[in-house]
């Protein structure tokens, strides 16, 4: 199988103004990532976890190094890489319907077929309902169904989720994981996330990729063997759960 | 709530006029430089009746909606092109610093030299009074959208001209309006002093005129006038629709939720 994602020797440094010199955020990072693959970044804050995703959507670009999607360079932002913001990042006067159909709209597709795509993600995401209200009128937890729903519906190559549970209480958010599990292997979505939260990684994840404190550097790729689908109750006491995160705690404690 | 609220406004225009009515019948003054509500009345129903009231309150709204709808079509586009493009924003920004400064009435001498008196000097002085407020308020809703709601669109396929349609646009709409109505304030403060001085009839020129013949009734008659029309137009057209904008949006909240 051809790798869809491609990272090749990516750096990136940039001038932080309030300490007037420059950052070297990420250092030579090689990563590929498979169709349907669901991948984790994580690290401790100011790894440049964050830094890579944007990476990947095109919204910074490299130091030095490439990506290539789907084996084109990424040269700026682009639908194929849909991406999902820890602050939901909805347009506030839009409804929730309008949300979800931004990207088909952009991509002029007939409002029919439209429409049938946007009932079938707001189903997806458990908001039947909820279709016509704002997003000032949603929960933390419903807003961030919408923006998922919302790159879904715009049938990414890739997801980039940008910790995007952050926001929620924790019991929202295990929900929110569990669905995002279910989902992500139903439409056989193609996942990039970055969490600076072991077990949640651990719990959505096909792969985790650990990296070391600034700058930037892979210190772990692990494969995460757990069957699917995956359950919190089930796996909150599985020693297989446990034994991978206690791993990835190590490894990024012990180069941090 | 509401109509407790409405009462207590009431309440207070009632008050004013009781103290207005007490402090005349007091004699303290002559009529002539204090005049009594009830004369004021009596000189509202006789303007209206013969329509000079109506005539002049007609000539001021015209001039001011001339100079609101031509200030806001220069403020608007150069808003947009300082706003969205950091060149022309520091070209523009030192030289809309220091005509700000200059109150619009300053432009009087100018607007009489141009357009001679008139309603043609009366609207430039408008339009240079509404035009400030409206780049401000504009420029400042453009300041305050959110990166992330621009990043989120661009990795949903939108190139630059659907951002600025789908989100700058909306985004800037509250700013904007807010821009509207304080633009329509300070034009109408300009337009009272403009007719004042550069005009020969609209409502600021009949309180001008009222004076040379110690009519002060009429003066009194004329300033009222200028305040109802701005009270109900602010709450009965531009309050409303500032409101629905931001509200139904529920912009406020969302703004200092995510900050």
């Amino acid at each position: 199988m051809t790798d869809l994602l491609v990272a090749r020797n990516v750096s990136k440094t940039y001038f932080d103004t309030g300490e007037k010199s420059n950052v070297k955020a990420l250092d030579d990072i090689c990563l590929s990532i498979r169709p349907h693959e669901f991948v984790s970044v994580i690290g401790p804050s100011g790894c440049g976890k964050s830094t890579f995703l944007r990476l990947v959507a095109g919204l910074d670009r490299p130091t030095s190094g490439e990506i290539r999607v789907s084996d084109r360079k990424v040269t700026g932002p682009g639908a194929d890489r849909g991406m999902v913001f820890q602050e939901y990042a909805l347009l506030p006067w839009k409804t929730t319907a309008a949300n979800i159909e931004f990207g088909p709209r952009l991509k002029k597709m007939p409002r029919p077929e439209r429409e049938k795509l946007t009932r079938r993600f707001v189903e997806l995401v458990g908001l039947a309902g909820f279709e016509d209200k704002y997003p000032h009128q949603l929960s933390g937890g419903m807003r961030q169904r919408v923006a998922v729903a919302r790159v879904l519906a715009n049938n990414p190559t890739v997801l980039l989720m940008d910790e995007p549970f952050a926001a929620v209480d924790a019991m929202t958010r295990q929900h929110l994981q569990e669905e995002l599990a279910a989902i992500a292997s139903h439409e056989r979505t193609t996942v990039l996330f970055v969490t600076h939260a072991i077990d949640e990684a651990v719990f959505l994840s096909d792969r985790v990729v650990a990296f070391s404190g600034r700058p930037g550097r892979i210190v772990a790729d692990r494969r995460i063997d757990l069957p699917r689908p995956r359950r919190w109750d089930a796996l909150v006491n599985d020693p297989a759960f446990a034994a991978h995160r206690d791993e990835l705690t190590r490894c990024i404690h012990g180069k941090a | 709530m509401m109509s407790r609220r409405l009462a207590i406004e009431i309440l207070a225009f009632v008050v004013a006029l009781a103290v207005w009515q007490a402090l005349s019948m007091a004699h303290i003054w002559p009529e002539v430089l204090f005049p009594s509500p009830l004369q004021v009345i009596a000189t509202f129903r006789d303007d209206l009746a013969s329509g000079v009231l109506l005539v002049n309150l007609g000539v001021s709204l015209k001039s001011l909606m001339l100079g609101f709808v031509v200030g806001c079509a220069f403020a608007v586009p150069l808003g947009y092109l300082m706003g969205l493009n950091s060149t022309s924003r520091d070209f523009f920004d030192p030289l809309v610093n220091l005509l700000q400064a200059i109150p619009g009435l300053a432009w009087i001498p100018f607007a009489i030299l141009w357009f001679g008196l008139g309603q043609g000097a009366v609207t430039f002085i408008i339009v240079m009074s509404v035009f400030f407020p409206v780049l401000h308020n504009l420029l400042t809703g453009i300041r305050m959208v959110q990166p992330v709601l621009v990043e989120a669109v661009r990795t949903l396929g939108a190139n630059r001209a659907d951002v600025i349609r789908h989100v700058i646009f909306p985004a800037t709409l509250p700013n904007l309006m807010t821009g509207i109505r304080l633009g329509i304030a300070f034009g109408f403060r300009a337009l009272v002093g403009g007719e004042m001085i550069a005009s020969t009839d609209g409502l600021g020129y009949a309180i001008f005129n009222a004076q040379q013949y110690f009519q002060s009734a009429r003066i009194v008659v004329g300033m009222l006038t200028i305040g109802i029309v701005w009270l109900a137009m602010d709450r009965l057209i531009l309050r409303p629709i500032e409101q629905r904008t931001t509200m139904r949006w529920g912009l406020v909240r969302e703004g200092l939720e995510q900050a």
